[in-house]
């Protein structure tokens, strides 16, 4: 109420700044003076909610909030705890675990955990069950490192036309760390996976309020035994050289290189092997796409129940402006430099391209430091606007296996798998 | 030229001052807002003990505003069992028939023991209040 009552004094202020302003003019210096009397059209509080167009923010819409052992990050939702992180953190190419996103599906999330009583199992089918304390973890086992991006399956679904319902992410429901733990196959090796076996599951400290049976009392995922990425997969007790924030998944989570971040069981504490395939709801039934290129379908065949459906897996190519922003105008004639980030689970960024006519055309940014195939590598390329005006840029990246982003929406009924080339407008204006 | 400039000055000071602002050729300046939008509390660091158990504290609140109208209650009672209604607040404008079918999600593959008088209701106020045609806040 009060800001109203400002905002109608300040108008009725600049209303007869606008009188003045006549008699100004004959001073001379007045014209300039008026120019300035429109006031930016910026500091206003952003909408609480986009649709039913996309959203056009680089970044959800939601208040900023803090969290244990988090900085202020963009608010998702507050139970189970959904949280993105914004634009700025991805200057570096490894994000800070206080601004690494947060993302659980089941209400009650542990607060705390004691590490005298907290075992992880090595259960099922297997010749001899095991339970490791964090202390054999980390003792018992040759530490393994890799630097990974972890990715939210549904990242950027509010840009999707017809929205889908679901966590209304930017582009922020992404990380890269340096992960550090044990190799997954050395836990199943130490208890022994016998034959006959196909998949292995992977269950969290977390649980629900549902009914036992159902996907909202339980959150269980599986990968085939025979699965590459396997090879890859590390049980981590370390993020960036900590250990990871509770909610990211303290005291050890799983890390799947190049995969969806469904599978990136957080408070890993069962590991189980399967005799036969996982018919669960969160491997049936959810975190599934459309057996199509691009697993890209309409709303239409969707419906006509034409859609054949597989898990989801790797991450397709994607890059990003990360700076400049667009919350600054640039003078013309003034060098800057365009900055980002770029990965793909499918194998190394050999390639990125910049453009400041949408698209158009395109040159090659340099690359920065390789951290490994399935780390965010990190580009620039030196820019500048000649000419006042809006330029459009856009970014798009090329991985090892020669996939190229492509500037065609995606669509899918659960909001996953998005990786369009992404466009900033920034402006240009005079220098003199 | 000095003499203009002493001009502007004094017709421009009460108009400048009263627009909130000084304003010259060259800049703009002394503008601030009436309001604290953007501001979030500091949070104290933890005191821990060297012990086993690694304690993070609660995740705090931030529940929403919903819509006021007939079913309010029932969202919150039924809903709020699982999640909070931030998963409400949080969404999109949703046709009709999506929100339909996500509360038929939760009672039949979720398993929420919701009546089934109950589950219309909320999907008729959803439907009232959260669709492109109504949604306000």
């Amino acid at each position: 109420m009060e800001r109203m009552t400002h905002n109608v004094s300040r108008r009725s202020a600049l209303k007869f700044l606008g009188a003045a302003g006549g008699g100004l003019a004959l001073a001379g210096w007045a014209h300039a003076g008026w120019a300035w009397a429109q006031e930016p059209n910026g500091g206003k509080p952003l909408e609480t909610f986009t649709g039913p167009g996309a959203n056009p923010h680089w970044n959800s819409v939601g208040p900023y909030v803090t969290e244990p052992q988090k900085a202020p990050l963009i608010l998702l939702t507050d139970r189970p705890v959904q949280l993105e992180t914004p634009r700025h953190y991805f200057r570096t190419v490894f994000t800070p675990n206080e601004a690494f996103y947060v993302r659980w599906h089941l209400g009650e999330i542990p607060n705390g955990v004691d590490l005298a009583e907290w075992k992880l199992s090595v259960e099922g089918n297997v010749n001899k069950p095991v339970a490791f304390s964090l202390s054999d973890l980390m003792q018992k086992f040759k530490p393994a490192s890799v630097a990974a991006v972890n990715q939210c399956s549904g990242n950027s679904r509010s840009r999707l036309q017809p929205r889908v319902p679901g966590g209304q992410w930017g582009n922020g429901a992404m990380g890269n760390a340096m992960w550090t733990g044990v190799r997954l196959r050395e836990l199943l090796d130490a208890a022994g996976v016998k034959s006959g076996s196909v998949q292995v599951q992977f269950e969290g400290l977390d649980t629900g309020a549902g009914p036992k049976g159902m996907g909202s009392n339980r959150f269980l995922k599986s990968l085939d035994l025979t699965n590459a990425a396997l090879d890859e997969t590390i049980v981590a007790y370390l993020m960036n050289g900590e250990p990871p924030p509770m909610l990211n998944g303290f005291p050890v989570r799983l890390v799947v290189p190049g995969y969806f971040s469904t599978y990136w069981t957080k408070c890993l504490s069962w590991i189980r092997v399967l005799e036969t395939p996982d018919d669960n709801f969160w491997v049936k039934t959810a975190y599934r796409i459309p057996d199509t290129p691009r697993g890209t379908t309409t709303p239409e065949d969707m419906k006509a129940g034409k859609v054949k459906t597989i898990p989801i897996g790797r991450m397709p190519v994607r890059s990003f402006l990360i700076s400049p922003d667009g919350s600054s105008k640039i003078p013309a004639g003034l060098g800057v430099t365009l900055r980002g980030i770029a990965f793909s689970g499918y194998g190394k960024v050999v390639k990125v391209e910049v453009s400041d006519d949408g698209g158009s055309s395109w040159r090659a940014a340099e690359l920065g430091k390789d951290h490994g195939a399935y780390s965010f590598r990190g580009w620039q390329a030196a820019w500048t606007p000649k000419t006042p005006g809006r330029y459009s840029i856009a970014v798009r990246a090329t991985d090892e296996k020669g996939n190229v982003q492509p500037d065609e929406p995606v669509w899918n009924a659960g909001g996953y798998l998005w990786n369009k080339i992404e466009k900033q407008e920034l402006v240009a204006g005079k220098a003199n | 030229m000095k003499k203009r400039w002493k001009t502007a000055l004094t017709l421009g000071g009460v108009a400048m001052a009263l627009a909130g602002g000084l304003v010259f050729a060259q800049m703009r300046s002394g503008a601030y807002g009436s309001t604290n939008t953007a501001s979030i509390g500091q949070v104290a660091a933890p005191e821990f003990a060297p012990d086993a158990k690694y304690d993070v504290g609660p995740y705090p609140s931030f529940t929403p505003e919903l819509a006021e109208g007939e079913g309010k209650l029932e969202v919150q009672s039924f809903c709020a069992t699982c999640h909070s209604t931030r998963y409400i607040s949080m969404q999109p404008p949703l046709p009709a028939a999506t929100w339909e079918a996500e509360v038929n999600k939760m009672v039949k593959t979720y398993g929420a023991p919701i009546p089934e008088a109950t589950a219309k209701k909320i999907t008729a106020y959803l439907q009232a209040h959260y669709a492109p045609e109504n949604r306000k806040e």
